[in-house]
């Protein structure tokens, strides 16, 4: 059940959220089934924004993360905060899949790790970003590993050109 | 005869140093690779270079079925494999609407509370062996030998868990077993004693922390820093408090707290945090309830399409499983949110303007297991 403080800022949030983002669609998430209080859906733009919001509340950026959908990227933002009354806000972002969002790290600099993590598996460039590298794959690595279309085939015959 | 220019040759004054500090450097706990910048003995700039182990454990849980990403989870961070155990079967359950019998969950709090003293364990000894105190790793060594030995009955594995399942636990336990975790935890506390007259109040280990690697609490909010680090920075933030999961709310425990954010408050921290598991432990084993261990479920599970965020709080901070089902057999993502990542990022605000003894101090205080950072 929340709290009288969770309801508040919940509700102080929304409606920070809507202000800053009126294209926006800002939801109340279900907590028990997906773990998140506050949805926010939006298309190309706006991570700044949401971004600014949290950052204003004192939220702290849990991770970045990107799923690979046909046809689009879904950039997921998770923000959560150290204090009392939890409150979760997941921000789904969808992008082409050739589109350029633009980075957080300017607000948060914890993002620059969480992008070049991002660019690293799913070769997404955040435009403006500081330090735009690999990070866990080769320097010189010329694939992105979590992309739909690298996987099993390629690797499987690999593996077999090893093995023989 | 080798042309050595000469220490009053203005230029050497000037120049900056580059040291490869790893990746197989023995207090860089695994393969880590910090490159320093160095004016002399100062810091100037810290770069981590990660990846070494990376094992790609996201891109393996997109090719197999949901129970075949078991054995990974306890494969991410191996010195506390068991609670990212718990807290994957936790996720998935959560996202079938799967009950789990309360034995199990008690179950599952002792021997993620059991993992958690070693794992806390191995970090500090390992941490005081880096900045010269070589005695106490022994004692502690000796100490998590019980509780391998202990986590070996009821488990069968000693590092690399697989042992909680979808809907409860592999096994039950048995009245040794708890009998042995009584007597480890009357012994653990004795050793307190010895622990901290050879580590917390030796001098020399005092002037090494004091002050040392502050961690501010807006750095530590900037950075996504969780678990003892945080803690160490004044902030009461503990996911089996602030989001409570499995049984822990029915449990009488605290949530140690310093204000001071620099090396000695991450280990005091950690050292008070595992007379807690103690508690925690002796808690559950008391009231511990009869029944299954086990719930029914199908041996294949079909989780329904949707995505889940579920946070637990493992030996270095939160962690966070993001999952996306499509309603197949097989995972459509899997995102692990590690705590080492951002604990370790931190180093590059934290460390500059330091000397380099000191920065051998501040990532062993912050306690980073690297293939949790690589996965």
């Amino acid at each position: 059940m929340p709290t009288e403080g969770q309801k508040k800022l919940l509700e102080e949030l929304k409606n920070s959220l809507t202000r800053a983002l009126p294209e926006g669609r800002i939801t109340s998430g279900d907590y028990a089934r997906t773990g998140c209080h506050l949805e926010v859906r939006l298309s190309d733009v706006g991570m700044r924004r949401v971004a600014a919001v949290m950052k204003d509340k004192r939220f702290h950026l849990e991770t970045i993360t990107a799923v690979d959908f046909p046809g689009s990227f879904e950039l997921i933002y998770l923000y959560s905060t150290y204090y009392d009354d939890i409150c979760r806000v997941i921000a789904h972002i969808q992008i082409l899949k050739d589109a350029s969002p633009h980075t957080v790290s300017a607000i948060y600099p914890g993002a620059i790790w969480l992008e070049r993590e991002i660019y690293d598996f799913f070769g997404i460039r955040f435009l403006d970003h500081p330090d735009l590298r690999r990070i866990l794959n080769p320097d010189n690595a010329d694939y992105f590993p979590l992309l739909k279309t690298f996987g099993k085939t390629k690797l499987t015959e690999e593996i077999d050109d090893i093995l023989c | 005869m080798l042309n050595i220019k000469t220490i009053d040759d203005a230029s050497i004054n000037e120049r900056v140093y580059q040291l490869n500090l790893g990746p197989q450097h023995p207090s860089t706990h695994g393969v880590l690779h910090l490159l320093l910048k160095l004016d002399g003995e100062v810091v100037i700039a810290a770069d981590p270079i990660v990846g070494y182990s990376h094992r790609g454990h996201e891109k393996m849980a997109e090719n197999r079925i949901w129970e075949q990403f078991l054995p990974n989870t306890s494969r991410i961070d191996y010195l506390s494999g068991l609670i990212y155990n718990q807290g994957y079967c936790m996720a998935v359950e959560k996202l079938c609407g799967i009950e789990v019998p309360e034995r199990a969950e008690y179950i599952r709090v002792i021997t993620s509370e059991l993992n958690r003293i070693s794992s806390h364990l191995l970090g500090i000894m390992a941490f005081v062996m880096d900045i010269g105190a070589f005695t106490p790793f022994l004692y502690g060594w000796d100490d998590r030998e019980h509780v391998l030995d202990l986590l070996e009955r009821v488990t069968g594995s000693r590092l690399t868990y697989c042992y909680n399942r979808f809907g409860g636990v592999r096994n039950d336990i048995d009245q040794e077993f708890c009998d042995g975790t009584r007597r480890f935890i009357d012994r653990l506390r004795g050793r307190f004693k010895d622990y901290h007259n050879l580590i917390t109040e030796n001098i020399i280990f005092i002037k090494r922390t004091r002050g040392v690697g502050i961690i501010t609490e807006e750095t530590a909010l900037e950075f996504g820093v969780t678990g003892p680090s945080l803690r160490g920075s004044g902030v009461n933030y503990d996911v089996r408090k602030n989001e409570p999961y499995s049984v822990y709310p029915e449990f009488d425990f605290e949530i140690p707290v310093r204000k001071e954010g620099d090396v000695m408050a991450r280990y005091q921290v950690r050292m008070a945090e595992m007379e807690q598991s103690m508690n925690i432990i002796e808690q559950a084993l008391d009231n511990l309830p009869e029944g299954p261990v086990r719930s029914h479920v199908p041996r294949f599970i079909d989780p329904p399409a949707g995505d889940i965020y579920f946070a637990f709080e493992s030996a270095r901070g939160a962690v966070g499983y993001y999952i996306v089902s499509d309603g197949t057999r097989v995972p459509y993502r899997i995102k692990v949110r590690t705590p080492s990542f951002s604990n370790l990022f931190v180093l590059t605000r934290v460390l500059p303007g330091n000397f380099i003894a000191d920065a051998i101090a501040t990532l062993g205080s912050i306690d980073v297991v690297v293939p949790e950072i690589d996965r």
